[in-house]
């Protein structure tokens, strides 16, 4: 085989990899629009059925039988307030880290967030509840900080390493203080880093199930916990979990679709210093 | 304007000792070079000035004041540093003017000094530019405009030279200079390279290990230097250095035992200490018309330079260099006597390198 015969074949390799990749990974995706929108009794039906007359059913009974608006309302006030909680507190934690180049405290939360949630529920509970706020919004925000937090000291930690020391030094000498230095020169340059720590902290604080289920009530039930109601001892309704979990993940998926590029080229910041 | 007071600075990392014990005083309107080797100490002497390095112990004053706790921020000295160091997100304009904002100038003042600054440096048609679409040495001139306006008490500069290439960096210097001349501002200067230390330098401050050397105007160190450290580290090609001991009335090679024509002066230093080492630079050979007037020697690589000429050669077991006159076009091979000037030649202590008087 010649050079680029070679370099065909490596190039088909390729796509097929990426055919077989995109399938795995769409397929549940696809097969919970699909099932959203079938009759009841066609969701759990083996062989699965391919061809079938769309219906909105699942999506009426949805919103007919469950706040679904306030469940929806309850996540984005849970999900912006610890996003904006863990960008107000992982920004300058992140600079703080790089800065001092003293590492522990990022190390710390992101061992915090690679505990099992379960690890924090129960001395969570007790202290909320200890001081009446099991069920407010605001134990929800702040369980959901430790999903954002580290995300965003992560995200951000090597776009300000990436910044070289020298940009810092020659603020300091025009006459900067610390904060300033963060706020005029850091930030501005951290820009796309921090709205991909943005868009990631929300959609992990969106998706999380763990805390809303338990710390949670009525009023202030988000949507990923609420749609849980919907699988029951005796039955489940799948059409309607289904519809409800087109539901949740549209916001993060319309998200992730907007700011594409800039989603790849914030992940990838701070690899390559030029 | 201020001058730069150093009194028994100390400056440790840890346990390992970069500056042990320095004093330096530099003058108002002084331009000082720090020079010497990498790791000599000149580049963190420099930031301690700055205030970008904390003082371990001993005193530093800017002016008459005490600025060993004060932020790099209320010593009102500017830098330029070695990659410049722009903001990148913000026009030349902005990176001009920021500092002055920061101090709450009046926006028309700024306008004003930024413009001045920008004529000066011949960066006006770049005002609107951001960094990255900027080469390299309009960088550096942006980098010295951000200084500039200021108007600080000192201008310190790290380096700021060594990314250019050979011709800009010849150009810039000789702007530097010029400046200097203008603004009539302290300024400290951190290079390794001894031409940029030469060229520019009211006086120059030769470091090694963290330690000054010699502090003198460039014409002294070139032609008394201190110690043998900062004979050999100034002047290009560096200087030849030969042991020697005196014999019998002679100036004789410690190796091989040729006897070498010295002048009276350094003949008598060298009767005095018995021993010695020899330093010529290449340029203070002189070519002698017999072989028995000099010391022969057989040239082993010619180096045209076109305005001169350096020839390599073996002395006494150790290979050395002179400096010869372009019109003698000597050929590998060829067979020369070679006699140092009289008057030219440094004696050092073969013990500890210090030049011998």
């Amino acid at each position: 085989m010649d050079a680029s015969t070679t370099d065909r074949w490596i190039r088909r390799l390729n796509l097929l990899q990426l055919v077989l990749a995109g399938i795995i990974i769409m397929t549940p995706t696809v097969w919970m629009v699909l099932s959203s929108l079938k009759p009841s009794f066609e969701v759990t039906a083996y062989p699965p059925t391919l061809v079938f007359t769309p219906t909105l059913s699942n999506y009426v009974e949805l919103t007919k039988t469950t706040p679904f608006l306030s469940y929806a309302l309850n996540s984005l006030i849970v999900t912006i307030g610890s996003t904006a909680l863990g960008l107000l507190f992982g920004i300058p934690a992140a600079f703080a880290v790089s800065w001092t180049r003293i590492s522990w405290p990022a190390i710390l939360t992101l061992a915090a967030r690679m505990a099992p949630g379960t690890l924090f529920l129960l001395p969570w509970y007790v202290m909320f509840r200890q001081v009446g706020m099991i069920g407010s919004y605001t134990a929800l925000i702040l369980s959901h900080a430790v999903i954002t937090l580290p995300i965003v000291i992560w995200i951000l930690l090597p776009s300000f390493d990436a910044i070289p020391r020298s940009v810092f030094e020659a603020a300091q000498v025009d006459g900067c203080s610390v904060t300033r230095i963060l706020w005029r020169i850091a930030l501005p340059l951290v820009a796309s880093g921090i709205a991909v720590s943005a868009i990631l902290a929300f959609v992990f604080s969106w998706n999380y199930f763990l805390f809303a289920l338990v710390l949670s009530n009525g009023d202030t039930k988000t949507l990923i916990a609420a749609a849980f109601n919907f699988i029951g001892e005796g039955s489940t309704q799948w059409g309607a979990l289904m519809a409800a979990a087109t539901l949740i993940a549209l916001p993060p998926l319309v998200l992730a679709a907007l700011v594409q590029r800039w989603l790849v080229s914030g992940l990838t910041l701070g690899a390559v210093k030029g | 304007m201020a001058s730069i007071s150093i009194r028994n600075l100390v400056k440790r990392y840890g346990n390992f000792t970069v500056i042990p014990d320095l004093n330096l005083e530099i003058a108002d309107h002084e331009f000082v070079v720090f020079v010497g080797p990498s790791g000599c100490g000149k580049s963190t002497l420099l930031r301690i000035i700055a205030g970008l390095e904390p003082i371990t112990s001993g005193d530093l004053y800017i002016g008459d004041k005490r600025v060993n706790g004060v932020q790099a921020a209320q010593r009102d000295i500017a830098m330029v540093f070695q990659d410049y160091a722009l903001y990148p997100h913000m026009r030349v304009y902005d990176n001009m003017s920021f500092a002055l904002e920061l101090r709450g100038t009046p926006k028309a003042e700024i306008d004003a000094r930024v413009k001045r600054a920008a004529a000066l440096l011949h960066i006006e048609p770049y005002l609107d530019r951001k960094p990255k679409e900027l080469s390299g040495g309009q960088r550096q001139r942006v980098a010295m405009g951000r200084a500039i306006v200021r108007n600080p008490k000192a201008f310190l500069f790290d380096e700021p030279l060594s990314n250019l290439d050979a011709k800009l960096r010849g150009q810039v210097r000789a702007e530097i200079k010029a400046l200097s001349q203008e603004l009539k501002t302290t300024m400290v200067f951190v290079t390794h390279d001894q031409i940029e230390a030469m060229t520019m330098a009211d006086r120059i401050v030769v470091l090694q290990s963290g330690t000054i050397q010699q502090y003198d105007t460039p014409e002294t160190v070139y032609e008394r230097p201190a110690n043998q450290f900062v004979a050999g580290f100034i002047g290009s090609p560096a200087m030849n250095f030969f042991p020697v001991e005196w014999r019998q009335e002679h100036a004789i090679l410690s190796q091989g035992g040729t006897v070498v024509p010295l002048g009276d002066e350094t003949a008598n230093r060298l009767r005095r200490a018995g021993t010695g080492v020899l330093g010529i630079r290449p340029e203070h050979f002189a070519v002698a018309a017999e072989t028995t007037d000099g010391i022969a020697v057989s040239v082993k690589l010619v180096e045209p330079l076109g305005s001169d000429t350096l020839i390599h050669f073996d002395f006494a077991g150790a290979p050395a260099i002179a400096r010869v006159d372009p019109s003698l076009r000597p050929k590998v091979g060829d067979r020369l006597s070679l006699r140092p000037q009289p008057g030219k030649t440094h004696l050092f202590d073969a013990a500890n390198g210090q030049v011998l008087r």
